[in-house]
């Protein structure tokens, strides 16, 4: 596995719920915007083993509600804990990477 | 929310939109998770039908079903069943026990009618031993439970081949089968009569088989 999708693995999580919390999404509008934040290398599929996931833990919760173009689909809200989760994560992140993209960003200049 | 039953007659009609690739590849998916019996059914059927919605959508616009879920579905299936949470305990004792039930109504009702075929022709011993016939009856579920559990890993085995293995697991499955029943079959002859009896005739057995199976109906619900 390459490092990014690495990484991308571990925030993956972090990820889906931000786009989750700016509005209740059904699963193939929140792969559309993964995708389109630039996230190119979250294949389409990978995003239901983890809402699967975050539903299980009670980060976010599934309806099914009929959509705009007619079927049912299944849409995601962020859950109370989702939101708590979601701060903690975005709160790490920070503390990793600020630090991180200085070291890197150093290794660079002295190349 | 929407009965794992009618999602399943939803996904029945929509999966006849898919491309003839796409569904050769979501049906080995479907089989795959349905065959697992120990998940939660509803939210088996639930995920079963966003990744339908998905592919169908992708299909639309120019994708198949490996661009979208991977070259591995067997892989990507895997991932989806570890975060599917466990059927309730209330749900997998009522479908063993409906199966049961219906099974020992099937028994009763068929003994009744041979009794009552072979009396025109014989005199019948109509005597039931009680503690044999639900020894019986144990080891018949039992066996009936290994058989299902036994073919449905043998299908699980032969989904997402490339190549069908029909001829060898057709074969295995009826060895199985065959093995099972000659196991219950030879229980029976070997088993000695003893304990409490009691005469049991052909239209008590109909009788009291149709309650019986009119309870499994009930307990399927």
């Amino acid at each position: 596995m390459s490092l990014r999708s690495q990484l991308l693995k571990g925030i993956l999580d972090g990820c889906v719920l931000s786009v989750i919390e700016k509005e209740p999404i059904y699963g193939y509008e929140l792969s559309k915007k993964l995708q389109e934040a630039g996230l190119q290398d979250v294949s389409e599929g990978t995003i239901y083993p983890v809402l699967l996931r975050l539903q299980k833990n009670g980060l976010i919760r599934g309806e099914m509600q009929p959509s705009v173009s007619g079927p049912n689909r299944k849409y995601y809200f962020l859950t109370e804990t989702g939101r708590e989760a979601l701060a903690a994560i975005a709160q790490e992140w920070e503390q990793v990477v600020l630090p991180v993209s200085v070291l890197l960003k150093r290794g660079n200049r002295n190349d | 929310m929407i009965e794992a039953k009618q999602l399943i007659e939803i996904n029945n009609r929509k999966r006849s939109e898919l491309t003839p690739e796409n569904e050769k590849y979501y049906s080995d998916f479907l089989i795959y998770i349905r065959l697992q019996l120990y998940i939660s059914e509803q939210q088996s059927e639930e995920i079963l039908m966003e990744i339908l919605d998905h592919l169908i959508e992708g299909q639309n616009e120019g994708k198949n079903a490996s661009s979208i879920f991977g070259d591995n579905p067997k892989e990507f299936a895997d991932e989806i069943i570890q975060q599917i949470p466990k059927e309730q305990k209330k749900n997998i004792i009522g479908f063993i026990s409906s199966i049961a039930f219906n099974l020992l109504g099937l028994l009763l009702i068929i003994r009744g009618m041979i009794f009552f075929i072979v009396s025109f022709f014989k005199e019948v011993d109509s005597l039931v031993y009680l503690l044999p016939s639900v020894v019986m009856f144990f080891v018949i579920v039992c066996f009936s439970l290994i058989a299902v559990w036994g073919i449905f890993t043998i299908i699980k085995g032969s989904v997402f081949k490339e190549k069908q293995r029909n001829l060898k697991d057709t074969f295995l499955c009826g060895t199985l089968a065959a093995v099972c029943t000659g196991i219950i079959i030879g229980l029976s002859y070997l088993m000695p009569n003893f304990g409490p009896s009691f005469p049991f005739t052909w239209y008590a057995s109909v009788i009291s088989g149709a309650i019986v199976w009119g309870v499994s109906k009930f307990l399927k619900r």
